[in-house]
């Protein structure tokens, strides 16, 4: 790359102030073409394979079709269809309630587990492995796993309960507790690895800095507060951006909990898309409406949530 | 992830002790006794771990009961009968070891992609200043938000007009520049101080050589996370890989697995057992990069 | 500097330009206009069986189980004759549609797939009846033969095997109960069933009375029985009162405690079969089909045996069916046509049947005995029920717009379970639903 144009600029000049240079090469052309060349595989591959479908998708949503080959054009047919479905408007409730509850527990809890697991001394690797175990498991099974042990009757969590005394509740059969559910099992999955980003931002944290708070007299929760978490804060936004644009999309691990159920409580977006594709009566042009709906929505709430970070000069 | 120049926790209070890796305890205790802070914190993590692998280990439990047993109402805690079967007749049912290869090639040579394209894009996006780095950087993060169940006919088209179809190519290519990748990169670069590129350029080295001699090897937590990221979704990948695969030759495991899911019939015993196998690679991978995450900090430094 | 800018600009210009060229014409690929199966005339084309060899094909497939060494050895006496490669690529069930459209969308579609549905895909089949004849459809039974065909008479889904629903009973429960199973001459009335079943149910203590499989074939079975079905030839035809009648006593049964509302609500809106429980010897009545003979036969550790439905103002079943479709932009769609005849020939079909506990579909083993390696009596009890299956239940299964009727009474039906609404706004919302659904698909 930018070697290659180097050495054929031209030879280095005899009278070079600097050190002998190997190879000497007008700077200012590698160094400017350099980052359009480091970034031009990742793009051509965005390029081709995601944006390109992406605005394929955005086209569709104009037209009609029942079957992908044939389309009739309707303009905003699509979008004035899904914005005045009830059944939309209750996905896109379900969604934004899983998104934020998703969100705030799995950066507080991983941020605290992260803390925790840093100050322990004996068996660290042992349980950052353990909580990351679940983060293993191909996301259709954890579903499978989960459905099981939550059914009101047979499952093993309320043989348990039942056992104690505490009841039968239904895990997977009130509307706002599979909704809890769904936010738990979607946390249980995730947060060994949320954990380990936060802990390689952890372990970046000078320990002079603590030596020094410490000699000053203040407490572990004073250090928390002062220092750990301000300067965790880069850290935190990391884990805040990429866990709300995978909440926006979770749809494996539910659909086989609880098929998004019970009466479509737990349907989110990507189901509501899926099932307008895939399940009669197709309709393909809908489905991308509602794509592109999902696309502007997460794209502003990632913009916010990151020009809020940069505000404070987080990033 | 705000970096700063990392010290070992030589003179650091005594928390370094058996083993662990590095930990610098910051609360006040210096003392070897561990405090009854230490004593309650060490169990709740303890029992929070044991909390979070009972259902793991209910599953492994199961995929030794035999189906007659995984029927029952209430279900057994632990099988009265263990049995190897379910894993017998998964493994002979099909071609067990033409699939784990497969799965193996795509996710090593694809977190391989992975890792070297999306370190390329960060690196630029971080630590260099051109037209369009921020527009970029916006295009990178939008297409994180459009998930494959939405895209996935046109991708499809793509990939076909690519001729890449029922090809363990055509499972690789498309996925690789993971805009997660990117972004967790560009944030661990962002860290890492200019004064090592400027001096390196100083010293004459080129563009590419600071980028693979000097930035890379630096960045070892931040690849280690990316390069676990890539391995666990790659591996589990189920959807693209079925669509595109055509032929049973170039099926992977998920794929070949989900082949016993007919219209109406799931045979759930077949399930728990192959995905009770298709953790354990997935396992050791995790143990050894997880070191490399916590040992990696440690050594950075400006030479 | 320049060099920036014009990237920039460059960059800028292309994007739009790219975004504007997207919008202007229309999405997808192929330019060629489909029409439905070629449109070629019936008989125009013959197979030349002898030049298959060498050639390849793909067969899209999925597989209950016990079906797929069958096909497999089929699949092997085909390329012995021929001479050609068959590609078996089986597939699980609940992403067929989706591989299905991504192939035809991108060009590369199978010669060959077994379906369910074949509607959606209708504009890239081809009308066997070009290389078959005219007459090709006669030699299935007539409301399959016409369940393959669409509204202008092309032959584009040869029906390859039917399944019927019903009823099985846990012989051993009832024996300990002391009650006596119904039989072809003597079947149930549908009250006589739940007073059955729940005596039963007493008896053994089991979780409960009746399970049924979460699926708008098996409602539309109830539906049937009580003398009424969602569409027929002419479009949605549900009888509001019929329906209330049957939406009525499913209600109550749940409601009483005899089917498990849990069951249908926990699933959300995937498909869930209810065999679990009556694997489990916890209820002793199961509504389902005869696909579950094959695995019922390897797996249930009691006795257990098929009954005929229930009858309520009618009796009988209701029908359901896979197809085998060859696809016209394939690299050889004579081959495929080939295969789908031979796959569906007399001896064929009665290999399937054996192997796999499939009811055949061709008109000349309508009556034949089939020696089913097991669980004879039982494959006879489904066998008979096709016989008294009503008409309108196979017009009603033939129709295009059955697939989205179905999902629709499930979540009706599911919300009405849950008690968020009564059975007659049930049906009311049925009626509705249905009638858009037909109204989508007609062109």
């Amino acid at each position: 790359m930018s070697n290659r144009q180097a050495s054929t600029a031209g030879a280095a000049p005899a009278s070079s102030p600097r050190r002998a240079a190997p190879k000497q090469r007008p700077r200012w052309r590698s160094v400017k073409w350099a980052p359009y060349l480091f970034v031009l595989p990742n793009m051509a591959l965005f390029g081709a394979f995601t944006i390109y479908p992406a605005l394929n998708a955005f086209n569709l949503s104009l037209y009609s079709s029942s079957d992908g080959r044939r389309f009739t054009y309707v303009g905003t047919g699509n979008y004035s269809q899904i914005l005045s479905s009830e059944e939309f408007w209750s996905v896109a409730r379900a969604t934004v309630i899983f998104v934020v509850a998703t969100v705030v527990l799995t950066t507080v809890a991983a941020t605290a587990l992260a803390i925790a697991l840093n100050a322990q001394r004996r068996g660290k690797g042992l349980l950052r492995a353990a909580y990351f175990v679940p983060f293993l498991v191909s996301p259709v099974v954890v579903g499978l796993i989960w459905r099981l042990a939550l059914e009101r009757q047979n499952g093993l969590v309320n043989t348990v309960l039942d056992a104690i005394g505490l009841g039968q509740p239904g895990w997977l059969l009130e509307p706002r507790l599979t909704l809890g559910v769904i936010v738990l099992v979607g946390l249980w999955i995730q947060l060994g690895f949320y954990t380990l980003i936060i802990s390689a931002g952890l372990q970046g944290i000078d320990s002079s800095v603590y030596e020094a708070a410490t000699m000053d007299g203040a407490t572990w929760w004073q250090q928390l507060r002062s220092i750990t978490l301000p300067l965790l804060l880069p850290t935190m936004l990391v884990v805040i951006v990429l866990s709300t644009i995978h909440a926006f999309q979770a749809f494996d691990y539910i659909y086989t909990l609880s098929g998004g159920g019970p009466l479509g409580a737990t349907t989110l977006i990507v189901q509501y898309i899926y099932e307008t594709s895939f399940q009669s009566p197709i309709q393909f042009g809908l489905a991308a409406a509602a794509t592109v709906i999902l696309f502007l929505v997460v794209f502003s709430a990632t913009l916010i949530n990151y020009m809020a970070g940069r505000r404070r000069e987080a990033v | 992830m705000a970096l700063k120049k990392a010290t070992p926790s030589a003179g650091g209070p005594k928390g370094s002790g058996s083993g662990a890796s590095g930990g610098r305890g910051w609360t006040s205790t210096t003392g070897k006794r561990p405090s009854t802070g230490d004593v309650a914190r060490g169990t709740v993590l303890t029992a929070g771990a044991i909390l979070v692998l009972v259902p793991i280990v209910w599953a492994v439990l199961s995929s030794l009961k035999s189906p007659e047993e995984l029927a029952q109402r209430p279900p057994t805690l632990y099988p009265h009968e263990p049995t190897l079967n379910n894993y017998t007749e998964a493994l002979t049912a099909f071609d067990f070891p033409l699939y784990f290869l497969n799965s193996a090639i795509v996710t090593i040579v694809a977190t391989l992609l992975t890792l070297a394209v999306n370190s390329m894009a960060a690196y630029a996006l971080a630590k260099y200043n051109f037209r369009g780095r921020d527009t970029l950087f916006v295009i990178t993060l939008a297409t994180i938000m459009i998930p494959l169940q939405v895209i996935f006919l046109p991708v499809y088209q793509v990939v076909a007009s690519l001729g890449l179809v029922n090809s363990l190519w055509g499972m690789i290519i498309p996925a690789a520049a993971t805009p997660t990748g990117v972004f967790l990169l560009r944030q661990y670069m962002l860290s890492l101080p200019d004064e090592l590129i400027e001096a390196a350029r100083i010293d004459g080295a080129g563009e590419w050589r600071i980028f693979a001699r000097i930035i890379l090897p630096l960045c070892r937590p931040a690849l280690a996370v990316v390069a676990i990221f890539s391995v666990i979704w790659r591996w589990n990948d189920f959807l693209w890989p079925l669509i595109v695969a055509q032929d049973e030759s170039v099926y992977t495991l998920p794929v070949a697995l989900a082949r016993f899911s007919g219209q109406l019939v799931v045979p759930f015993h077949l399930v728990l057992a192959m995905s009770v196998l298709s953790i354990v690679p997935v396992v050791i991978i995790f143990l050894l990069l997880q070191r490399q995450i916590i040992a990696g900090v440690a050594q950075t430094g400006l030479k | 500097m320049r060099g920036h800018t014009l990237l920039r600009t460059g960059a800028i210009a292309t994007f739009s330009a790219a975004v504007l060229a997207l919008t202007a014409c229309a999405p997808g690929g192929s330019d060629d206009d489909p029409t439905p199966g070629g449109g070629a005339e019936p008989g125009s084309e013959t197979i030349d069986w002898e030049g298959f060899e060498g050639e390849t094909l793909d067969y899209v497939y999925f597989t209950d189980g016990p079906d797929e060494a069958a096909t497999r050895d089929l699949i092997g006496q085909f390329e012995e004759e021929t001479g050609a490669a068959v590609n078996l690529q089986i597939i699980p069930f609940a992403e067929l549609e989706q591989t299905l459209q991504a192939r035809i969308n991108s060009g590369n579609p199978p010669e060959v797939a077994r379906v369910a549905q074949w509607y959606p895909f209708a504009d890239s089949l081809v009308d066997v009846r070009t290389y078959l004849g005219e007459d090709y459809p006669e030699e299935f039974i007539a409301p399959q033969a016409a369940a393959g065909t669409d509204p202008e008479g092309r032959f584009l889904a040869v029906p390859n095997d039917l399944t019927m629903n019903g009823p099985f009973v846990n012989v051993d429960a009832f024996e300990a109960a002391g009650v006596e199973l119904p039989t072809a001459d003597d079947p149930w009335t549908w009250d006589q069933l739940v007073e059955d079943a729940t005596a039963v149910q007493e008896a053994n203590d089991m979780e409960s009375a009746i399970a049924i499989d979460k699926s708008g074939h098996r409602v539309s079975t109830v539906l049937s029985q009580f003398g009424t079905t969602l569409l027929d030839d002419d479009g949605a035809a549900l009888d509001p009162e019929m329906a209330s009648a049957a939406l009525t006593e499913l209600n109550d049964l749940v409601g009483s405690g005899a089917i498990l509302r849990d069951f249908w609500l926990e699933a959300g809106s995937r498909y869930a079969g209810a065999h679990e429980q009556f694997l489990a010897e916890q209820v002793p009545v199961y509504l389902s089909g005869n696909w579950q003979v094959g695995q019922f036969a390897e797996n249930a550790s009691f006795g257990w045996s098929a009954v005929p439905n229930a009858c309520a103002e009618r009796c009988g079943g209701f029908p359901g069916g896979k197809f085998l479709t060859a696809f016209s932009g394939s690299e050889n769609p004579e081959l495929a046509v080939a295969f789908v005849d031979w796959m569906n020939r007399t001896e064929q079909q009665v290999a399937m049947a054996e192997a796999a506990y499939w009811i055949p579909t061709r008109a000349d083993l309508a009556e034949a005995e089939i020696n089913y390696p097991d669980r004879v009596e039982d494959m006879a009890a489904f066998r008979a029920d096709v016989e008294v299956t009503p008409e309108d239940a196979f017009a009603a299964n033939a129709h295009p717009a059955f697939g989205a009727a179905a999902t629709l009474v499930v979540e009706e039906v599911s919300a009405m379970f849950a008690g968020q609404q009564d059975p007659a706004a049930t049906v009311e919302a049925i009626e509705n639903g249905v009638a858009e659904a037909a109204e989508l698909v007609q062109p």
